[in-house]
């Protein structure tokens, strides 16, 4: 390996790549579109705060209670309701006045009731007497129906935890509601990953088809210029491209959706072997498909599973079982872990291996690329 | 006696069924301009990369500057330069950049500025490549084959495609070369690029070589016809013809072609009509050219296939 031959076939990809406008374009366009578009679409997710208007006719204790309880949870914004509303049919008039779409009605004598139920509990005497309250709400409304869910969840945690059984719903939806892990931390890392693969993988396949085409191949392979320079000097430019897009990722993420990534060492890395592994896998197809459209039709081929199977905009869990078995032989599975608990989670196990599977994967793609390509055409 | 430089024996190459190169033997001479002559799909291109080493023959034995070309290529390519057909090269970079990286990658430090006043393009110098005529292309492709000053340069129809001024730009950059002492191995599918250029000529259809030798040589062997065009003449010519029994053709307005088979016979056409006191307004001698040859040997023509491109 003579480095001065790949030093120089870097640095006259670059010149053109600088003096492209069109290319430069490209390359940065796509990770700066898809971080802007997924930071819009998930900026408010994991906050979500619904109104939820209140006409407790009760007043007492427990009646309190309840409605204490329910903006406790984060979920509800609870708007008192006064005087106005006497009593069910004035409610439904308030909705419609007010064009709200909910309201939960705590009935008189509300608490009494509650009470009644324990101390019959407490004593031991069996009872299925119940206490009401009332939910009126707009069915044609999609927010009611979820209102309506949310507050069926959280009755359900009460009972249950009145019955003395264990209150597995409330305990469930505390974590969705405390968690710190937004959306825009999940998907950061997920574009980092894919944006360095896509521009990996293309932009080897459409440099190299281009400039088999144009018979540059044919010239270098008359030169001293060895596959294996050629291979590395197209990795580094490949890695130079997929610097540019995550710095620029990150900078959107981190200016305008308030993303907060660790920032070590394990993310250079990661994106290093990103790019191993797919600038390879680039030259690979270009060996063994020659003419343009069917080496990107083989890029597509690649890219797309690995796209959506893994793990870049949807986590794994929610896949089934197979798809998350497939995913793990998927090596976009293994930079999208890697980078999300470089820069989020910092999961140690997990960082291992990423890097081991990610290692040993560049250096048999970059192997293969030597053996197999060779400048000699037939 | 003349060095023998590039030795080509029974090559062979297949592609499937399709038998591209046939078996051919060749030598080219050292310092020579050789030129491989022959229609498109013939295997000139096959034939040339086999011995540049890029491409690997199905059978045959070739030698070039004393090596096998499927032992030594590492070293056959530092001393041969390589025009390939249809080169091109990187959009955005200069010319000068361009020759630049292909010295570097011959680890060569020519002087660069003069390389390129030697296929005069000192003034393109700076000029991206994508924005060079046709002919300023070819012209760095040639720059480019001499970075490593090879002993052999091998142009793959340096001049295909170019208008006449740039085709003679080039062919003067290649008897430049020539009197510099490089080898010269040529192929086209022009016969006047080969009629101008070569001292030797291999004439290759489908796969063989018909014909090898000097033009001269060549037209002497194969087409030895004199085409003698009367213009302007009065009656009685084609007469002249009839007498001596060679075959002749009236074209109207008094323009007579005699085709005579040697000079004396040109030399009796003349006399018969000063003789005969026949008036002319013009006479025009031609000897056959490589096209004709190649239409007698193969019955089809060179020159409508070329430009069908
Ligand atoms: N890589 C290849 N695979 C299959 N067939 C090929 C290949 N290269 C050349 N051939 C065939 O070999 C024959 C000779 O082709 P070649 O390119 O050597 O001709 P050429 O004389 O250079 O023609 P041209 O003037 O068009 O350049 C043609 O029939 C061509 O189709
Ligand atoms: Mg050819």
């Amino acid at each position: 390996m003579n480095f001065k031959l790949v030093y120089a076939s870097l640095s006259i990809t670059l010149k053109e790549f600088y003096r492209s406008k069109a290319s430069m374009f490209f390359v940065l366009l796509f990770p700066i579109i898809l971080m802007l578009l997924f930071g819009l679409i998930f900026q408010d997710q994991g906050e979500t705060v619904y109104d939820l208007h209140v006409r407790d006719l009760d007043g007492g204790l427990n009646s309190q209670n309840i409605t204490e309880m329910l903006g406790n949870t984060e979920i509800f914004n609870i708007i008192e309701v006064g005087d106005e509303v006497g009593d069910i049919d004035d409610a439904k008039d308030y909705l419609t006045e007010h064009k709200l779409n909910a309201m939960l009605v705590i009935p008189e004598g509300y608490s009494d009731g509650f009470d009644a139920i324990m101390i019959d509990r407490f004593l031991g005497i069996p009872t299925n007497d119940t206490v009401d309250v009332v939910m009126i709400y707009d069915p044609a409304n999609t927010a009611a129906m979820t209102k309506i869910s949310i507050l069926n969840s959280i009755m359900d945690g009460v009972n249950k935890a009145a019955t003395g059984m264990p209150d597995v719903l409330v305990l469930e939806m505390e974590t969705t509601v405390s968690d710190d892990f937004d959306y825009i931390d999940f998907f950061a890392p997920g574009i980092i990953a894919m944006s360095v693969m896509t521009t990996a993988l293309f932009g080897t396949v459409t440099i190299n088809t281009e400039l088999r085409q144009k018979g540059i191949l044919r010239k270098l392979a008359t030169t001293p210029l060895s596959r294996s320079e050629w291979l590395l000097a197209n990795i580094l430019y490949q890695l130079c491209m997929a610097v540019l897009s995550t710095i620029s990722i990150i900078l959107i993420g981190v200016g305008l959706f308030d993303l907060n990534p660790h920032l070590n060492l394990f993310l250079p890395l990661f994106v290093i072997l990103n790019v191993f592994a797919f600038s390879g896998i680039g030259m690979l197809i270009t060996r063994f498909v020659k003419e343009a459209e069917s080496a990107h039709a083989a890029a597509n081929a690649i890219m797309f599973p690995m796209m959506f199977l893994s793990g870049t905009f949807f986590p794994l869990e929610g896949m089934p079982d197979f798809l998350q078995t497939f995913a793990k032989v998927l090596p976009l599975y293994y930079v999208n872990e890697g980078l999300r608990a470089a820069m989020i989670t910092l999961d140690e196990g997990t960082l291992m291996t990423s890097t081991i599977v990610l290692i040993v994967l560049a250096i048999v793609i970059f192997i293969l690329g030597v053996l197999l390509t060779s400048w000699k055409h037939d | 006696m003349p060095e023998t430089i590039i030795q080509v024996r029974d090559l062979v190459k297949q592609y499937g069924d399709n038998t591209a190169v046939n078996s051919i033997s060749f030598d080219v001479n050292e310092g020579e301009v050789f030129a491989f002559l022959g229609p498109n799909g013939a295997g000139k291109t096959t034939t040339v990369e086999i011995i540049e080493t890029i491409r690997t023959a199905t059978s045959g034995d070739i030698q070039i500057l004393g090596m096998d070309v499927n032992k030594n290529r590492t070293e056959i390519l530092k001393r041969i330069g390589v025009m390939p057909q249809d080169f091109s090269s990187f959009d955005r970079l200069t010319v000068w950049e361009t020759v630049q990286y292909y010295a570097r990658l011959f680890g060569s430090d020519v002087d660069i500025d003069r390389l390129l006043k030697l296929v005069n393009l000192g003034e393109e110098r700076d000029k991206h490549y994508v924005t060079l005529s046709g002919g300023l292309k070819q012209r760095v492709g040639i720059a480019v084959a001499l970075v490593n000053d090879p002993e052999i340069v091998f142009l793959d129809e340096p001049t295909t495609g170019l208008d006449p001024r740039a085709r003679r730009d080039v062919w003067e950059v290649v008897k430049d070369l020539k009197k510099r002492g490089k080898t010269i191995f040529l192929t086209t599918h022009y016969m006047e690029e080969a009629e101008v250029l070569a001292d030797d000529v291999a004439i290759i259809s489908k796969g063989d070589i018909i014909a090898h030798g000097s033009v001269d040589g060549l037209i002497d062997r194969f087409c030895s016809t004199i085409h003698v065009a009367i213009k302007g003449a009065g009656p009685g010519v084609k007469e002249i013809a009839d007498e001596m029994s060679l075959v002749s053709e009236s074209l109207g307005n008094g323009n007579v072609q005699i085709e005579a088979e040697n000079n004396e016979q040109v030399v009796e056409i003349l006399n018969s009509l000063k003789n005969k006191n026949i008036g002319y307004g013009s006479v025009d001698i031609r000897k056959a050219n490589l096209e004709e040859v190649f239409l007698e040997l193969t019955g089809e023509s060179l020159i409508d296939k070329g430009d069908a491109k």
